[in-house]
């Protein structure tokens, strides 16, 4: 369960404007909203990439404010995360990459970590791609692998910062088909940014949409749908006049 | 006094924002964070290096690029200082006392205390400490570093600490090279141009073990602190592109200063332990 209380974040602006957002354990929350409305940034706050200014972020039961460092690892073991630019290290192979949280978090070693990778490799379709180099991927391909390293350990939570951003349609949709299976597999719990609204409605439980730092909306995908919210009515249906 | 009138006549005293002493306080302030974030970043790699997990292969691959690729630039560089400061000395020299003899000793004493060991790590400064920062401030920009976090990796064990072991053993390994090559272009000038005999200019007598602890202190201390100032500079890295430029400048400025300040505080130390 991640659940933000009053949060509010600035830095030479405000980012976010006391957020109050509450995904449930084992559902997949899909985060959506326009450009530069701080849903990135909220992301971070989950796993206290970032902290702040006010407000509370409480994530199974602990405010993650208050963890030493000790705590906030076992905490950051606990969740998975795909960043909105991959955040792949350009210094490793496709292979090193992924295997990169089994062996720190996990403790496993390149051998025993190498079929699992080639496994999942392989799932997000990208099968023999162990040896080469983030340089000589393509946006589509990077953000597979990202996904493939965020997802290796099977962390009971999972942040996805735009998963589908650069795949062809094609390849969106299998792709958010496969993250919605393993999530229903597992049980895990996700809180997904997605810009791409007709792929990921379909997939998710829960909706809440962002606006210039602000939570305007969380509910159900059904609610949503039935909303008459202006702004976000005019946002998911992709609807030129309105508000925005 | 009540406590409103108080802080009411105390604002008044204050300087007032875009004022000289203002801006004076403002960088003072700024300069002591800084500071204490950069000891705070030493202590932490130190700890790491003490009591954390060893990785030799990484160690070595940073000892491979730091010393392999400065090599021939050190080599070039201290090549010509030497030339030029025996050529100059030897001027010098000739117009005060025409006695060539003590050119070697003297060049040779200042070479393993001071001038090898700073004109090198100055080198190294520009040509690693910039690499450093703009590699580690890359990985911030594009969220790599957030990503070693979601591992449960502490960036500065993980991206400082193999570098602040490769560069110490590499700057003193540098530093013995480059500077022999120094002696090697200092005793060739000195015989072209001065006729000076090479068996007299290579007068170790002047150099003595305290000269050569100091020399080796300062190696180690340089190159244990290129990495750390120039790692500082690439984590506190902010916004894109722009962001890791200025990273890089901030960290060859920091570390040259940082070098020209421990040179006078471990030159002052030996003056006082050996002299």
């Amino acid at each position: 369960m991640i659940r933000l209380e009053n949060v509010s974040l600035t830095f030479d602006r405000p980012v976010l404007r006391n957020v109050n957002l509450h995904v449930p354990s084992g559902k997949l929350f899909g985060l959506v909203g326009p450009g530069a409305a701080g849903k990135s940034v909220l992301l971070k706050l989950v796993p206290r990439l970032l902290s702040p200014t006010s407000g509370t972020v409480v994530v199974e039961g602990s405010d993650v404010a208050g963890l030493e460092q000790p705590a906030l690892f076992e905490l950051r073991k606990r969740i998975g995360m795909l960043f909105q630019n991959n955040a792949l290290f350009d210094f490793m192979t496709v292979e090193e990459n992924i295997a990169f949280p089994l062996r720190q978090l996990l403790g496993l070693s390149a051998d025993e970590a190498a079929p699992r990778v080639a496994e999942r490799l392989a799932q997000v379709g990208l099968p023999g791609f162990e040896r080469r180099y983030p340089a000589g991927l393509s946006g589509g391909q990077k953000k597979r692998v990202g996904v493939a390293r965020a997802t290796i350990t099977r962390a009971p939570i999972v942040l996805y910062d735009e998963p589908a951003a650069g795949l062809d349609p094609v390849s969106s949709q299998k792709l958010f088909e496969l993250l919605r299976a393993e999530q229903q597999q597992h049980g895990t719990t996700v809180l997904m940014v997605s810009s791409d609204i007709d792929r990921l409605l379909p997939v998710t439980d829960y909706v809440g949409m962002m606006l210039k730092g602000e939570l305007i909306f969380q509910g159900t995908t059904q609610e949503a749908h039935e909303t008459k919210h202006p702004a976000v009515r005019q946002f998911l249906r992709g609807e030129i006049e309105g508000p925005l | 006094m009540s406590d409103a009138t108080q802080l009411g006549s105390e604002a008044a005293q204050a300087p007032a924002r875009g004022s000289l002493i203002f801006g004076l306080g403002t960088t003072a302030v700024k300069l002591l964070v800084a500071g204490r974030q950069m000891y705070s970043v030493f202590a932490r790699t130190l700890s790491f290096t003490i009591a954390g997990k060893s990785d030799p292969r990484r160690a070595l691959g940073y000892m491979y690029s730091m010393g392999n690729q400065s090599l021939v630039f050190l080599c070039v560089v201290m090549g010509f200082i030497g030339m030029i400061v025996v050529y100059q000395a030897g001027l010098q020299l000739l117009r005060v006392i025409p006695d060539m003899t003590q050119l070697g000793a003297t060049y040779l004493e200042l070479l393993v205390k001071d001038l090898a060991v700073s004109i090198c790590a100055l080198m190294l400064a520009t040509r690693v400490g910039a690499g450093i920062a703009a590699e580690i401030g890359s990985m911030v920009v594009t969220e790599q570093v957030d990503a070693l976090h979601m591992c449960a990796t502490d960036p500065i064990d993980y991206l400082i600490r193999p570098r602040f072991v490769a560069s110490i053993v590499m700057t003193v390994v540098l530093v013995v090279i480059a500077g022999s090559v120094a002696v090697a272009t200092g005793a060739i000038t000195a015989d072209v141009f001065f006729g000076v005999n090479p068996d007299t200019f290579l007068d170790f007598r002047e150099v003595d073990a305290g000269d050569i602890t100091i020399g080796l202190t300062k190696a180690v201390a340089y190159g244990a602190t290129i990495p750390v100032v120039s790692g500082y500079c690439g984590l506190s890295t902010r916004g894109g592109s722009e962001g890791v430029g200025s990273a890089t400048t901030r960290a060859v400025v920091n570390s040259s200063l940082a070098i020209i300040i421990l040179n006078f505080i471990l030159t002052s130390i030996g003056y006082v332990l050996f002299e």
